[in-house]
């Protein structure tokens, strides 16, 4: 185990960063504040990665991670971990997929243990994929099939992008879900489920000697994977407006706007993040109060600017009051929009939206699981463990004329896509 | 007033609350609505400072402000960056005192609180859970719509919200508790500044009491077109945590839904795929809360999860749980309860909990020991005493078109069984 150098997380913490020869990447982040650990492994695939006919694999798979192994019958991994106190849950998005044990110090060899072994261990048999195809397949229909805001999300992004996987919904479509294969499982694990592709994360309170020596001991004998060349098409300018319309079984008419925005590492990102949050954060915020509490056209509006690899969308949701259609909301919407491309915001604004933005982010680093979920999420899509705090610094130096450019750059008619959604009725 | 203090300098933030001893239990009757609408006026305009102001102010000093109801209590809570506590306490001492409760702002306030209500009817599962507390709980406060109905909210006016303000936010009726990165004797000053400019007044009583329990089967239908799936929810009441069996019943309900090892995880999720989610839950309040089971079937599966279910809540009123799942769920919430004081936020609310629901002053110091104490036959005599297998409500958020006669058929005997229009409230 190699010591790669040591790396501030805000004016108290730090993390370590250290690395097997396969590969392996452990990020340690020492908080003895409690006697309790988050233990997560983060591996670089999500539903970016797949392909047409295949999608929602990354995330069915996530799911059947938690099934059985060579050394461990099924049940046995979540059996174990509740008898010691622990608990685990996973995740899987566009660029990323990553598994999580909350547990108390004393379990830390057992949940490294089980990790390490379904890293390399993992037993696909027929019966569990069945099984879990189902579960995935309700939780589509909970969060998407029978959801307003899930499915037209899912319009959305498949409108917004013709050729990045990003358009896949990571959930998957239905018909794929019920159509992945044992096989398909298996491949999806051989290729992607490696120490090179993966990064453990490890925050609370933890003896530094005794985790390194574990780690070395349970991943170190794991071999190196070859990693596919990732087919990634970049996305080509959008160069026409995209509209689409939907109806739903709701009484609240919705508006879905998805603006092109940059990839998280872009120069742009901090001021354009800033934007949104003067436009869309808080009821303080301009459009909250142009069209919530003064022309009372929405009952809630929404910002937000996608934090991915590669370029993606700054979507926005709004939901019509009785009365008002999707259309006047978009009018509505876009004097606002007029107003901030043609003037910058002021500075008391571009003040607000930098300390509510520190206040969020300070927010979420409340728990040992809130701290290693930003060690994880930033390695995994900047390779910079500590890239929250250098956001926060980033974004006392972005100054309003910054704000007025990304607003021309990114609030371009030509490049977005909205989708209205009506009532059924 | 009483002051709880939490003292922990990792991060710059604060944490502030401010709970007065007036909730839904204290509204007159038919003015469900009352006591959230007061606490969200505070926010509305107070003494020298207009909405848009007072939202302003909040997010320039990097503050979040919350004002939600209890049964028994308003809470009015506060977040801010350390940096500017000494501006948000007076900010909020304003609101909290001072309140304008103009007439066009209140005005506001109701119509935005309608286009709320109209949208809760997008999410099927607070639709069944909502069915489920109003049948269930019937004429208790309980049972009442926290932001009250539409027709309630409408007929609520300016005079109604002074006298509630004026009758129940007063320094000797707070309690005022307070986390984060302050010291524990700048603590009583803070509380102190923030309670200035309210009146002494007077303690309120808590005219508390339990809901009946029900009597029989009942099912309701919520029905709502086009569902791909069914939100199911069965529930009875449950315990008070003053009630000697408490303990016990939480120790038996972790082994049937309240772990991802337990009873329903396992036959619903792992072994048929039938649901997402699958779980029980042991609620707790001021009085006594309910007990209840919560699913969400494909549409086609509904009526033999359903039946399922029942099946399972029979077996285990009838036959309790074995020693194995006695021993593993006792270790199990014994030693993941370090995560239940992980954190100076949590440490604070249980001291909250305490206070408001009357508990020793060990309640929660004791837990661990209280687990340890229960036996077998404590937990099944728990089960068999709270819980009955005949004498609860299902409330099922579905196409009745499509699924209603296959569920009554499945709910077994029913006493009663009714469909309510999704658009109800």
């Amino acid at each position: 185990m190699r010591h790669l150098g040591s790396q501030a997380f805000g004016p108290n913490m730090s993390v370590e960063r250290h690395q097997l020869d396969n590969g392996l990447t452990l990020l340690l982040l020492v908080d003895d504040a409690a006697p309790v650990i988050c233990y997560q492994t983060w591996f670089a695939v999500g539903s970016r990665h797949e392909r047409q006919g295949k999608t929602g694999i990354a995330h069915l798979f996530e799911h059947l991670m938690f099934n059985e192994t060579d050394n461990s019958p099924y049940g046995e991994f979540d059996k174990r971990l509740e008898a010691m106190g622990a608990d685990s849950n996973a995740a899987t998005f566009l660029d990323w997929t990553y598994y999580l044990e909350n547990l108390p110090k004393e379990a830390l060899p057992l949940v490294a243990e089980l990790e390490a072994d379904r890293m390399q261990n993992l037993v696909l048999r027929d019966p569990q994929v069945e099984s879990e195809r189902e579960v995935v397949a309700n939780e589509r229909r909970q969060t998407v099939d029978d959801d307003v805001d899930g499915s037209a999300m899912e319009l959305l992004y498949n409108a917004a992008f013709t050729v990045h996987g990003y358009r896949w919904p990571t959930i998957g479509s239905m018909a794929d879900i019920q159509a992945l294969t044992t096989d398909d499982c298996r491949a999806f694990y051989s290729t992607y489920y490696a120490p090179n592709n993966a990064t453990v994360v490890v925050a609370g309170d933890v003896d530094t000697p005794s985790l390194l020596e574990l780690v070395e001991r349970l991943y170190g004998d794991i071999p190196a994977a070859e990693l596919p060349l990732e087919d990634v098409r970049p996305e080509p300018p959008q160069t026409e407006e995209r509209r689409l319309s939907c109806r739903k079984e709701t009484d609240s008419a919705r508006l879905f706007i998805g603006y092109k925005s940059p990839a998280l590492g872009d120069v742009d990102h901090a001021a354009l993040t800033l934007l949104n949050q003067a436009l869309f954060g808080g009821r303080g915020s301009r459009v909250h109060r142009a069209l919530v509490q003064k022309s009372e056209l929405a009952s809630s509006a929404n910002g937000y600017v996608g934090n991915f690899r590669d370029p993606s969308l700054w979507d926005m949701l709004l939901t019509a009051r009785d009365g008002c259609t999707p259309n006047s909301l978009l009018e509505a919407l876009d004097e606002v929009f007029e107003q901030v491309v043609g003037e910058a915001i002021s500075e008391d604004e571009l003040e607000r939206a930098r300390a509510c933005i520190e206040l969020s982010a300070l927010q979420g680093l409340d728990t040992v699981g809130g701290k290693a979920e930003q060690v994880g999420f930033f390695e995994t899509v900047l390779g910079d463990p500590g890239a929250l705090f250098r956001r926060l610094s980033e974004n006392q130096r972005v100054t309003r004329s910054d704000v007025l450019r990304v607003a021309r750059r990114y609030l371009r008619r030509s490049a977005r896509t909205v989708v209205e959604v009506l009532s059924e009725a | 007033m009483r002051l709880l203090v939490e003292p922990c300098n990792q991060l710059p933030l604060v944490n502030v609350a401010v709970s007065f001893r007036g909730g839904r239990i204290h509204e007159p009757a038919g003015v469900s609505g009352l006591a959230r609408l007061t606490a969200r006026m505070l926010r509305r305009g107070s003494e020298g400072m207009s909405a848009e102001a007072v939202e302003q102010g909040i997010d320039r000093l990097g503050g979040e402000f919350g004002a939600h109801v209890g049964l028994g209590t308003s809470n009015v809570s506060f977040e801010v960056l350390t940096r500017n506590l000494a501006a948000m306490v007076d900010l909020v001492a304003n609101l909290i005192a001072k309140p304008t409760v103009d007439d066009d702002e209140l005005a506001k306030l109701k119509r935005q609180s309608e286009a709320e209500t109209v949208r809760s009817r997008d999410s099927d599962s607070f639709l069944a859970g909502r069915a489920l507390r109003r049948h269930l709980l019937r004429d208790h406060p309980h049972g009442r719509r926290i932001g009250g109905t539409i027709e309630e909210v409408r007929a609520i006016d300016a005079e109604a919200i002074r006298s509630f303000h004026a009758k129940h936010y007063s320094s000797s009726n707070a309690i005022v508790s307070i986390c984060g990165d302050v010291e524990a004797d700048a603590a009583e000053g803070i509380a102190e500044r923030l309670l200035a400019q309210l009146p002494a007044g007077e303690s309120i009583e808590y005219p508390a009491t339990d809901p009946p329990p029900p009597r029989g089967r009942h099912l309701v239908v919520v029905d709502k077109p086009n569902r791909t799936q069914a939100q199911m929810v069965i529930g009875t009441l449950g315990t008070h945590p003053k009630d000697d069996d408490h303990t016990a019943l939480l120790v038996a309900n972790t082994a049937f839904g309240g772990s991802f090892t337990a009873r329903l995880v396992q036959e619903i999720r792992a072994k048929r795929g039938w649901s997402y989610g699958a779980s029980s839950l042991l609620s707790t309040s001021l009085v006594r809360e309910t007990f209840s089971m919560w699913t969400a079937p494909a549409t086609r599966d509904a009526a033999a999860c359903l039946a399922l279910q029942l099946e399972m809540l029979r077996a285990w009123v009838a036959e309790g749980i074995d020693q194995d799942e006695l021993d593993f769920c006792k270790g199990y919430l014994r030693r993941s309860y370090a995560f239940e004081i992980d954190t100076a936020k949590k440490r604070l609310q249980q001291a909250l909990e305490r206070e408001l629901f009357h508990l020793p002053d060990d309640f929660h110091e004791r837990f661990v020991d209280h687990v340890d104490a229960v036996s077998l036959d404590d937990a099944n005599a728990a089960i068999a005493r709270r819980i009955s297998a005949d004498d609860l409500w299902i409330s099922v958020t579905a196409t009745e078109a499509a699924i209603g006669t296959e569920l009554r058929d499945a709910a077994g005997p029913l006493v009663e069984s009714i469909v309510d229009p999704y658009d109800l409230e």
